[in-house]
């Protein structure tokens, strides 16, 4: 090789040295906070986007000037106008954000917390755990849980729902975990199990229930937001908002638990504590989620995967980036359900499984290459 | 000062470990040879906290660890697994990062930090690739870079802290556990303390001031190599009959499995 070739070669090399050196290589933070950025304006535009689209013709326009109080005559907002967008439209993109949010979120802690990127709330019986105690709550409702209505209200099915959550994730936990350790095919073949347990049950209570229980039940088999509306939110919202809320504080000890067990405790994380308070917000995000709109399937393993390709595992980076993209990419999949067929809809449950069962399929594939699952 | 005392450890109500005691003191090696399954490693997981004792307790400076806070005990020691397998994309610098904000001492030289982590593993410029794609060797080197993130200083507020390892060479070409060895080393001569699993009795021999020996979950000999690696115990201990001998210019012992009479 020519002296002056092998020179610039080397001062290259110093070059490219220096460069990696300035962009820390291997850092993606800065990465992950630009991309939070976008996904925030992203969900913004989503969210008003849906306000605006729909069967009727009803413009943001108005509705934003009649909200800043500048109706004038010509411009008053109808009536018709009005109760499209603040009591069809806007609890349902709210609904659409807090479920989509709460699935994501959920996909990722679960993910974590069994360091493997197939767990997903809906994959592994959780939220078939948490419809049964929704359904549970319905049908036996009127006779031997009518006090739990009669205590917790409108809370009641969201409770209902966490409870089942809860004792299913639980379950899943101890039967999967061998010291410190999540077997990935016990896992999933646990959760199957679970899940048409829980769907059995389902089906004595659906078979011994009456008519107008039976209209309630369609529903959960579905999964939609079409119900949506501010009692709905009332009552889920709270619950989702607050298991969001505590989940920032697991990303560290999330993040140590990709380690395995032993390693976190190593490094000084105290990890009973970590599992219990993960399981409990999977549960209560979930079975919030599954009560107001049923079973939305593959939005927890779609939206976590997509963003590790990009930022990585970093959980402080991951969390609050899945809720923001598992939010707008259900509020899409709820634009799409109600325009497809338009004026008919679709449930929102048919076009999430669409999208995210070839992806599962697809991540299965990549996996047994890289790693022999 | 680490003490182990008395010892008990029942693994799936098998008892693995009767009454082991011994003390590992700042600046000095220890390192726990024997054969497989002789509870080596349960003796270090023991001592690290993550095990439940049947019987006996362990003190780090003085402390009865039961009594400590996870975190507590992260300031004080760092534990290096045999392997650990991650099924998520993350890169060199994260994985060796974690060891830095798990201990809450996430400061702005960071990077800092991390650079010169991998650089002491002989693993500079990798922090850019993933952890997946190393090979075991590397990956290993990795994981002990995340632990010397987390425990940077041999000595901190005038308290030695601890390096425990299980196996930290297994893995390694001769030229990286040369390094490794004497980064563990190091680490010991500034004032830290190392307990090692060790398989390699000639690197044992050649680094460890002190040597356990142990056979079915019992101490069969402790102390200074010279006076632990001997024919007699070779032959108690492993069944080996082999002659050891002394390597005149640094006299040290070491074994061939040449001289092994089979």
């Amino acid at each position: 090789m020519p002296r002056s070739e092998a020179l610039s070669g080397a001062r290259g090399r110093a070059l490219a040295a220096s460069i990696a050196h300035a962009r820390r290589e291997g850092d993606r933070s800065g990465l992950a906070r630009m991309l939070i950025a976008a996904l925030a304006v992203l969900a913004a535009a989503t969210f008003a986007t849906s306000i605006m689209t729909g069967a009727a013709d009803a413009s943001l326009g108005n509705v934003v000037r009649w909200l800043a109080g500048e109706t004038a005559a010509d411009q008053a907002l109808s009536m018709r106008d009005r109760i499209i967008i603040l009591d069809i439209r806007l609890p349902r993109a709210v609904l659409g954000m807090l479920v989509g949010a709460a699935l994501a979120v959920s996909g990722v802690v679960m993910q974590g917390l069994f360091r493997n990127p197939l767990a997903d709330p809906g994959l592994v019986g959780v939220s078939s755990g948490a419809s049964l105690g929704a359904v549970l709550l319905i049908v036996l409702g009127s006779t031997a849980f009518g006090p739990v209505f009669a205590i917790f209200g409108f809370y009641a099915l969201p409770l209902g729902a966490f409870c089942g959550g809860l004792i299913t994730t639980m379950l899943l936990y101890r039967i999967a975990t061998r010291s410190g350790q999540t077997s990935v095919a016990t896992m999933l073949l646990a959760g199957i199990a679970l899940g048409a347990l829980a769907s059995a049950v389902t089906g004595v209570l659906v078979f011994i229930a009456d008519d107008k229980q039976l209209r309630d039940l369609t529903f959960w088999g579905l999964g939609s937001l079409a119900g949506a509306n501010w009692t709905k939110i009332l009552a889920a919202g709270p619950i989702i908002l607050l298991s969001l809320g505590v989940v920032p504080f697991l990303a560290r000890g999330l993040n140590a638990i990709t380690l395995g067990e032993a390693a976190a405790f190593h490094m000084g994380v105290p990890v009973q504590r970590l599992k219990n308070i993960a399981i409990f917000s999977v549960a209560a995000a979930t079975g919030a989620s599954v009560a107001v709109s049923g079973g939305i399937g593959f939005v927890g393993i779609v939206v976590p995967h997509l963003l590790r390709l990009v930022i990585g595992p970093d959980h402080r980076y991951l969390l609050p980036a899945s809720a923001l993209l598992g939010g707008t990419m259900l509020i899409f999949a709820d634009m799409l359900a109600r325009t497809i067929v338009s004026p008919a809809e679709l449930p929102i449950g048919i076009i999430t499984a669409f999208v995210g069962a070839p992806f599962f399929l697809w991540v299965l594939l990549r996996r047994r290459s890289n790693m022999g699952l | 000062m680490i003490r182990a005392s008395e010892l008990s450890v029942s693994l799936a109500g098998r008892p693995v470990l009767h009454g082991v005691s011994f003390e590992a003191a700042p600046g000095r090696m220890t390192a726990i040879v024997g054969p497989n399954g002789s509870g080596k490693t349960t003796t270090l997981k023991a001592i690290s906290g993550e095990l439940h004792l049947t019987k006996g307790k362990v003190t780090i400076n003085g402390r009865d660890i039961a009594r400590l806070k996870p975190w507590e005990l992260a300031l004080k020691r760092g534990v290096l697994p045999q392997s650990t397998v991650i099924s998520f994309p993350f890169t060199v610098r994260e994985i060796v990062g974690l060891g830095l904000s798990t201990s809450g001492a996430e400061v702005a030289g960071n990077d800092r930090t991390v650079d010169d982590a991998l650089e002491a593993v002989d693993l500079a410029g990798f922090s850019g690739r993933f952890y997946q794609e190393l090979s075991g060797g590397e990956q290993q080197r990795v994981q002990l870079a995340r632990v010397l993130c987390q425990i940077a200083a041999p000595v901190s507020d005038g308290e030695p802290r601890y390096l425990l390892l299980d196996e930290p060479v297994s893995s390694l070409d001769i030229r990286h556990q040369l390094t490794i060895m004497q980064l563990a080393r190091q680490f010991c001569e500034q004032g830290g303390g190392v307990i090692a699993v060790m398989h390699d009795l000639n690197l044992t021999a050649m680094f460890s001031d002190q040597m356990v020996m142990m056979k079915a979950g019992r101490i069969r000999a402790c102390g200074a190599p010279k006076d632990v690696l001997t024919d007699e115990t070779m032959e108690a201990v492993f069944g080996c009959r082999m002659q050891v001998g002394i390597a005149p210019a640094r006299d040290v012992p070491f074994v061939l499995p040449q001289t092994a009479s089979l």
